[in-house]
This record gives C-alpha cells, structure tokens and sequence, in this order.
C-alpha cells in the first residue's frame, strides 16, 4: 500500500517520494459509513425543517423555561439529598463489586481460562443493558423508591468499572507478581499484595468518574420510578410546569458542576 | 523492629510517611457514607425478597424465549424488538454524527496550541455547560417543542450532548500531536487553515474518530432512556413493554438488546482497534483514560 518502489531517477535527483495510496480498509470503511448514514437518515426520517417552521414553538417553550420557579429548587432540596445519597451508596457497591469482578475478569489474577472468560461474558451482558433497563428490571424486583435505584445503579456501575479495571490489571507490571509467586503467595494474597496496590490509584480515579456519571444517571432511573430527582422531573413535565421544570435544571447544572470539581480536584491528588 | 538487631548502627531507617491525609479521606468517606444511608428513604427489607423475585421473573422471561420463535404472536415479538433496536442504532449514528460534525471546529477553538487563550476559555466553559446537562432536559427543553417527538428528536438531543465530551476530547487529542509537522508547515509558509488542515488534522484524526466510535456506542445505550420520553426506539417499547408488565416480551425484547449491542461493541471495538493502531502513537494507558473520559 505504502509505496515502496525506488525512484525512477538516481538516488541524487531529490524525486518526489511517490504519495501514498489509500488503502482499501480506508475506503471500504468510508463505504459503509456512508451506507449507515444514509440508512439511519431514512430510518429516522432526518430532516431539519421543523428547525425552521416550528422555530417560534421551541421559543415559547425556551421563553417560559427562562423564567424559572427559585423557590422551586428549594422546594425539592429532600429529592437533591435522596440523589446525591442514592449516587453515593451506588458508587460504593458498585464499585467494590466492580474491583472483585475485574479481577475475577483478569487472566492476571484468575488463571483459569474458562473462569475469567465466563466472567467477562457475564460482565459484557450486565454492560450491554443500558441504565434505563436496569431501573425498570429493579423497580419490577423491589417496587418503587430509591432502593431500586440504588440496585439498577449498582449494576450500571458494577458494568463500567469492571471494564475499566480490567484493562488496567491486564496492563500491570508483572514484577511484583513474579515476587508474590516466588514467595508462596496463593492467588487471593497474590490479587491484594501485588496487583491490588498497582490498580488501586486507576480504580479510585474510575470510581470518581463513576460517581459523576451517577448523579447525571439518577435523573434517568427517576424516569422509571427508581426514587430522586428524576420523579419529580417527571411529574413536573407531565404537568408541562416549564418554569419548575427549568428550575431543576438550572439546580442539576450547579449540582453536577459542583461534583464534578470536587471529583476533579481529588482525582488530581490521587493520579 | 529487626533492625535493632543489627550491628550498622548509621543506617537509619527513612520516616514511613505520614498516614494522615489517608485517615482523614477515609473518615470522610465514611461520614459521607453513613450520612446517605441515614438520609436514603429506601425500603431495605425488600432486599430480602429480592432473590426470590428475581428468580420468579427470570422464569417468567425465559418463557418468552422457550417459544418456537417462528410462531405468530412470538415471531411478532422478535421482529417487534429488533426493529426498535435498530431504530435506536439509527439515532445513535446520526446523533454521533451531529455531535462529530459540530464538535471538529469546537475541538480547534478549545486547544491551546491551536487557538488565544480567551477564545481558548470561552469554547471550554460551553463544553463544559453541555457536558454537565444530561440529553434527556436537552431533548426535552429545546428540541421536543420543535421536533416533536420521534426518533429525529431523539438523534438531535444525542448529538448536541455529544459535542461536550467529543470537542474535550478533540481538544485534547490536537494538543498531543507532534509539534514537528506544524513547524514544516510554518517554515513552508502555510497559513493557520492550511497547517489545521496539512499538519494538525492528519495527526489527530485517527484518535478523534476513535472517539466518535465511542461516542457511537455510548449513545446506543442513551438513545434507550430517550426512548422513555418518547422518542422512539428500544427506549419507548421497553417502557410500554414494563408498564403492561408482559414478562415474556421484555425476556425476548432484552435479549435483542444484549446481543445487538454486544455485537455493535465488538465492531466498533475493531474499527477503533483497527484505527489506533494504525496511527500507532498511543500508549495503552492513555487510550484507557480517554475511554474513561468518553464516558464522562
């Protein structure tokens, strides 16, 4: 692909190197680009004529929103608490859980290659169903509240963080391993005393990020009835109350502005 | 304890550093923790039910799935679902497309080497805005009452929530380039278009499409909970699927999701394999960090 043929003058004459070809991956891929965009263009049926017609619509709509309800967002100070603790308490098991799991995924800590192929498959299962279903599937097993939003979290983060890991254990630095074996270390004392310390500052760092996602994803599985913020988002919609609705939105903004420099400042001290 | 024993007394052993700072991290964690569960209104005897019910609705699930699934109400189910699904990749494409296409002159404007630091601040702080808003109130606040709803409104809100991660993530990848290929630019007297275009693109773009996949498979799984509100796709069908509580079809309907997504991951997972390796200047560990981000 790349042109590897001499110049055709001597090796004196400064010849300009032939240009390289694209290769065919290059254009096969553009190929099929193409071919989902326009797939997904028709399937969707794109169009941004509304955008034009009904632009006065969307400014009522923003009009009313930049008139918000203040007092609303004091109002619903105990929903911001019932986040923020559901947030928190999900981050906490999850990612606990997470950590055993990625290093029941590792063929670094888990040498038996069925064992650790097993789990990564039951982990990319717990990945591939998104947060809303997880919310809707706990709502189901324990009824309404926050409960059920802590559990639907929890596997949304137990899904991440093992990912996360994982890839970082498979990436270790195998000598501190070799010096566990070589003292007798069992694969438990092997995981805590060698890779443990090595994926710790990764993993906090993941977990942080973890909780940032948790608070944006707790609005989500109020949605489903999954306790927090996001209910009374729903109920504020349904009633089209646009200036409490703007009012939480202008509160989600402080909130998760205000998490993610927190996190932000800690992981700068961890990495 | 065992160096008392030992004759060199000049040695001396170094201070252990102060433990300090991590008892108070873990003091305050804790305090923090056991302020949630103390302000968390959740109803924890119900954890005890919880294998139970469990094991009660996964048979009820797997029901759905133990049917001939050529037969008429369940091949009805299958195709149901699998057309949701696709639907929800569509505007997860155009929505990543959207927020790729937007993000590109976003990216230019944000990094320091390429842009003035005021541009450079501004660019950062809108970023950061659209970052800190979930697409849900953005599809809801500034495109439902335009676009209705549907799929399109759908594609619209994943893309404008894209461009906060895609144009940092861009920034960021511009800034890490290779300054050499700049400077010939320079020297050969290109201007600032012209070295974006010669020397800054061709560097980052293998690692900004990189991105884009992410983007992509990122915004398969958001485009479920936009479905809920309305907008068409997996979302909308699962949402109507629990309200009516029909166990079989969620079985059939979540077992689409796991391996159409399952599948989509695994492609773009080679794509972008396939693309970094090619520019093969990343190292493992930063690739993992800007997954890490992506998701952010």
């Amino acid at each position: 692909m790349t042109s590897t043929a001499a110049p055709t003058r001597g090796p004196e004459a400064s010849a300009r190197p032939r240009k390289p070809a694209p290769s065919w991956a290059l254009w096969a891929g553009i190929i099929a680009a193409a071919a989902v965009t326009v797939w997904s263009a028709l399937g969707i049926e794109f169009t941004l004529v509304p955008f034009f017609t009904d632009a006065t619509r969307g400014w009522f709509v923003i009009q009313e929103f930049f008139a918000p309800n203040w007092g609303f967002i004091f109002q619903v100070g105990n929903a911001w608490l019932e986040t923020l603790s559901i947030a928190v308490l999900a981050s906490l098991i999850g990612c606990l859980l997470g950590l055993i799991a990625a290093m029941m995924a590792s063929k670094v800590t888990l040498a038996n290659p069925v064992a650790h192929q097993a789990v990564k498959w039951v982990l990319s299962v717990i990945r591939s169903i998104p947060d809303i279903g997880w919310a809707f599937l706990m709502v189901a097993f324990v009824g309404v509240g926050s409960l059920a939003g802590i559990l639907a979290l929890v596997m949304f983060n137990i899904g991440i963080i093992a990912k996360l890991t994982s890839e970082s254990i498979d990436a270790v630095d195998p000598g501190p391993i070799e010096a566990a074996d070589a003292s007798g270390a069992n694969g438990l004392q092997r995981a805590r005393w060698s890779v443990y310390p090595q994926v710790l500052p990764n993993f906090l760092s993941y977990s942080l990020y973890v909780f940032e996602l948790n608070i944006r994803a707790s609005i989500v599985i109020g949605l489903a009835g999954a306790g927090g913020i996001g209910n009374v988002l729903l109920v504020q919609l349904g009633r089209f109350a646009w200036e409490n609705v703007s009012a939480i939105f202008i509160a989600t903004f402080v909130v998760v502005l205000a998490v993610d420099l927190a996190s932000q400042a800690i992981r700068r001290r961890i990495a | 304890m065992t160096a008392a024993t030992r004759p060199t007394t000049t040695m001396k052993r170094p201070t252990p550093p102060s433990k300090w700072p991590h008892t108070i991290g873990l003091l305050v964690s804790l305090a923090v923790v056991i302020l949630a569960v103390w302000l968390v209104d959740a109803n924890w005897i119900r954890l005890a039910d919880l294998p139970a019910s469990i094991g009660n609705y996964v048979v009820l699930m797997g029901e759905g799935l133990t049917h001939n699934p050529l037969e008429v109400p369940w091949s009805e189910y299958w195709v149901l679902a699998t057309q949701r699904m696709l639907e929800s990749i569509q505007m997860a494409w155009i929505g990543t497309l959207i927020g790729a296409v937007l993000s590109l002159p976003l990216g230019f404007l944000a990094a320091r080497t390429v842009s003035p630091a005021g541009v450079v601040f501004v660019t950062r702080q809108f970023l950061n805005a659209v970052r800190a808003l979930p697409e849900i109130i953005l599809a809801i606040v500034l495109i439902m009452p335009i676009f209705g709803l549907g799929p399109l409104t759908g594609a619209l809100a994943l893309g404008i929530g894209s461009i906060g991660t895609l144009g940092k993530l861009t920034a960021e990848a511009i800034e890490s380039i290779d300054p050499g290929p700049v400077e010939a630019a320079l020297a050969a007297g290109a201007r600032p278009v012209q070295r974006m275009r010669w020397a800054i693109l061709p560097q980052a773009l293998p690692e900004i499409v990189a991105f884009w996949l992410y983007r992509f498979e990122i915004n398969i799984r958001a485009s479920a909970v936009l479905g809920v509100i309305g907008a068409g796709g997996i979302g909308s069908l699962l949402s109507q699927l629990f309200n009516r509580r029909e166990w079989e079809q969620i079985g059939i309907t979540l077992v689409v999701i796991i391996l159409v997504t399952i599948a989509v991951d695994s492609i773009s997972g080679a794509v972008r394999a396939r693309i970094i390796s090619g520019g093969g200047r990343k190292l493992a560990a930063r690739e993992r960090r800007d997954e890490a981000s992506a998701i952010v």
